[in-house]
């Protein structure tokens, strides 16, 4: 083991976003209110320098920290430059959002910021305690967020449900964290992994052990049976931290299942072909639960919590099919996450803008978006028809690949009901697009004398101010990315393929 | 020396308690009061497991009483942020019932 400081430059990326971090929170103490927006412009420009830091610096590196605790390799660069992006994104789509319904704006751009140097220490741990400790930075950070309307009841309510179940789900981990520690003595994903593939037979404690682990980051993931908290907390909180909640949270704590699974389990065959089983049907439950309670709702943030359910069920399909020969299921659950986050932020980022200008986000309010702003239903159209799989968009490639590589590896069945979750995913989706794109043409007398919308003035003009530059750049770019990668996917294929095999060869 | 069995009994039972007042309490504060017995149960046999294989010499690592430490500083920042979310919801609601906490439903 050598010494502390060896290498400690790898971690420059991090130490500038913590320094990032608290500049911002430094700068908003002094700043007067008028000026406060050069905020985002700061977090903007220093993500945008750590991600150049990182390209510059990382590439090629595979290296183990402080003895195998933190890796600094190829699979943790690019997850980090997808946090980076998902970062840089939700600030451009939410800053106005920000200044119109949050006070304390320094503050929140602090937490999200923590929250990414969070999710970047989350995907290079390779050890339990750092991933643990990364965790709850990522979820400390979010439930402040959560709860940062603090005069909305609802946003209260989200916080404490959200702290509550979150609080519960990390004291199950850490139980299970203990009892692998007092059977094994190690806490390594790597020792785990040996330990687990010299014994034939599990000891009741090490079996407790591990699943006490899943449960507890089934929890944070939201995975059926331990999704309950994630409807009410979606809904209550503000929208952008719904949007952050969907796209990067999940995002981060799947890589750190792939590391965990990849590092800890799959090297002990016989045990993970059983263990297999159950996180299918995990995997099956969550699509099916996620995607037939989203029929029912009416509310935009609570369908999409139960869509990104159901899509937590596709993703753990994967998760389910990993295997030490073939790289296919790691490549297709790090392409999932990519396509799921940029399609999530293509619609999160035209809800947000639809809600700066109507305060309002239940589905019946987007009746006639069509008529009054093309380029936000159209955004939400093409995202919701990628997020249920439809061709050219991410989506199908995405689902394309996925399914692809959970049937060829016996898993039939579960790849059957994947497809018939999509299907049915596809008719709520279809809902809302409806709503825009059907519902509005030749009502908009009578949205008018309904007063509760106000989107259409009497005389069928419109009324909404124009979306801000920085939601018609995400979107633009967010459409462009979505039917790139519906297209074309070759060259990120390529890259993600770099990743996993950087993943599967520090065992 | 006490044999460790011992302590990881006493550890599952605290685990247990915790878990029962989690699910069982309805006031938000007694709520993460249990929260914290499950952590301590955690820490336990965290602290129980790496003396034990000290005293066998086993291997004189520190990574149990390590993750201890690590725990309690984490529970007190969660405490901390559970009580300020509480706090809020007081003022706003009046209460800090989780059963009347009930605005949203399915």
């Amino acid at each position: 083991m050598s010494g502390l400081t060896a290498n400690i430059y790898l971690l420059t990326p991090e130490f500038i976003l913590a320094g990032l971090a608290l500049l911002v929170l430094a700068v908003d103490l002094f700043l007067p209110d008028g000026k406060k927006s050069i905020l985002p412009i700061i977090c903007i420009s220093g993500l945008v320098s750590v991600g150049l830091v990182s390209m510059i610096m990382l590439p090629g590196v595979n290296i183990s920290l402080y003895g195998g605790i933190l890796a600094v390799d190829a699979f943790s660069l690019f997850f980090k430059i997808v946090f980076l992006l998902i970062g840089i994104f939700i600030i451009l789509s939410s800053a106005q959002y920000i200044k119109q319904h949050l006070s304390h704006q320094g503050e929140f751009y602090g937490l999200l910021l923590f929250s990414v140097l969070g999710m970047n220490i989350m995907v290079q741990s390779r050890e339990l305690l750092t991933a643990y400790i990364a965790l709850e930075l990522l979820s400390f950070s979010l439930y402040v967020m959560v709860a940062y309307s603090l005069s909305n009841a609802k946003s209260n309510e989200a916080g404490l449900k959200y702290i509550i179940v979150g609080a519960f789900s990390s004291a199950v981990l850490l139980y299970g964290l203990s009892m692998l520690y007092s059977a094994t003595g190690v806490t390594k994903f790597v020792d785990i992994g040996m330990i687990l593939s010299g014994t034939s037979e599990l000891s009741p404690a090490l079996w407790v052990g591990v699943a006490l682990i899943f449960v507890g980051l089934g929890f944070k993931l939201s995975i059926v049976p331990f999704h309950m908290w994630a409807p009410d907390t979606y809904e209550g909180a503000p929208l952008p931290v719904t949007a952050y909640l969907a796209i990067a949270s999940k995002t981060a704590a799947f890589a750190l299942v792939l590391r965990f699974v990849c590092e800890g389990l799959i090297v002990a065959e016989s045990l993970w072909q059983e263990w297999q089983m159950i996180f299918a049907v995990l995997a099956a439950v969550s699509m099916l639960v996620g995607n037939l309670v989203a029929l029912a709702q009416t509310n935009m943030k609570r369908l999409m919590a139960y869509s990104s359910i159901g899509h937590i069920g596709y993703i753990l399909a994967g998760v389910t099919v990993l295997s030490t020969d073939s790289l296919v299921a790691a490549n297709s659950v790090s392409f999932y996450l990519v396509g799921y986050a940029v399609t999530n932020m293509v619609v999160f980022a035209a809800i947000i803008a639809f809600f700066n200008s109507t305060g309002d986000d239940d589905i019946s309010s987007l009746r006639g978006l069509a008529d009054s702003q093309p380029l936000l239903a159209a955004s939400i159209a093409i995202g919701l028809f990628s997020l249920a799989g439809l061709p050219i968009f991410a989506g199908f490639t995405v689902k394309f690949y996925l399914f692809a590589a959970v049937a060829s590896s016996g898993f039939l069945w579960l790849a059957g009901g994947a497809i018939i979750a999509s299907l049915i995913s596809l008719y709520y989706y279809l809902q809302i697009i409806r709503q825009m794109y059907i519902e509005g043409s030749d009502n908009s007398a009578h949205v008018s004398s309904d007063d509760g919308h106000g989107v259409i003035s009497p005389s069928g003009t419109i009324s909404l101010p124009r979306t801000s530059f920085s939601t018609t750049l995400v979107l633009g770019v967010g459409l462009i990315v979505v039917i790139w990668l519906g297209v074309y996917p070759g060259p990120l294929l390529e890259i993600i393929e770099c990743a996993s095999e950087a993943l599967m060869g520090t065992r | 020396m006490m044999p460790l069995v011992y302590f990881q009994i006493l550890s599952a039972i605290l685990f247990g308690i915790g878990a029962y007042g989690v699910l069982a309490r309805r006031s938000a504060v007694l709520i993460l009061m249990s929260i914290e017995l499950m952590l301590n149960a955690a820490n336990i046999n965290l602290i129980a497991v790496a003396a034990h294989r000290e005293g066998l010499g086993h291997f004189a690592n520190f990574d149990g009483h390590i993750i201890a430490i690590f725990i309690i500083t984490i529970a007190a920042a969660e405490v901390g942020l559970a009580m300020a979310i509480i706090l809020r919801m007081f003022r706003n609601r009046g209460t800090v019932d989780v059963s009347q906490i009930n605005v949203m439903k399915w």
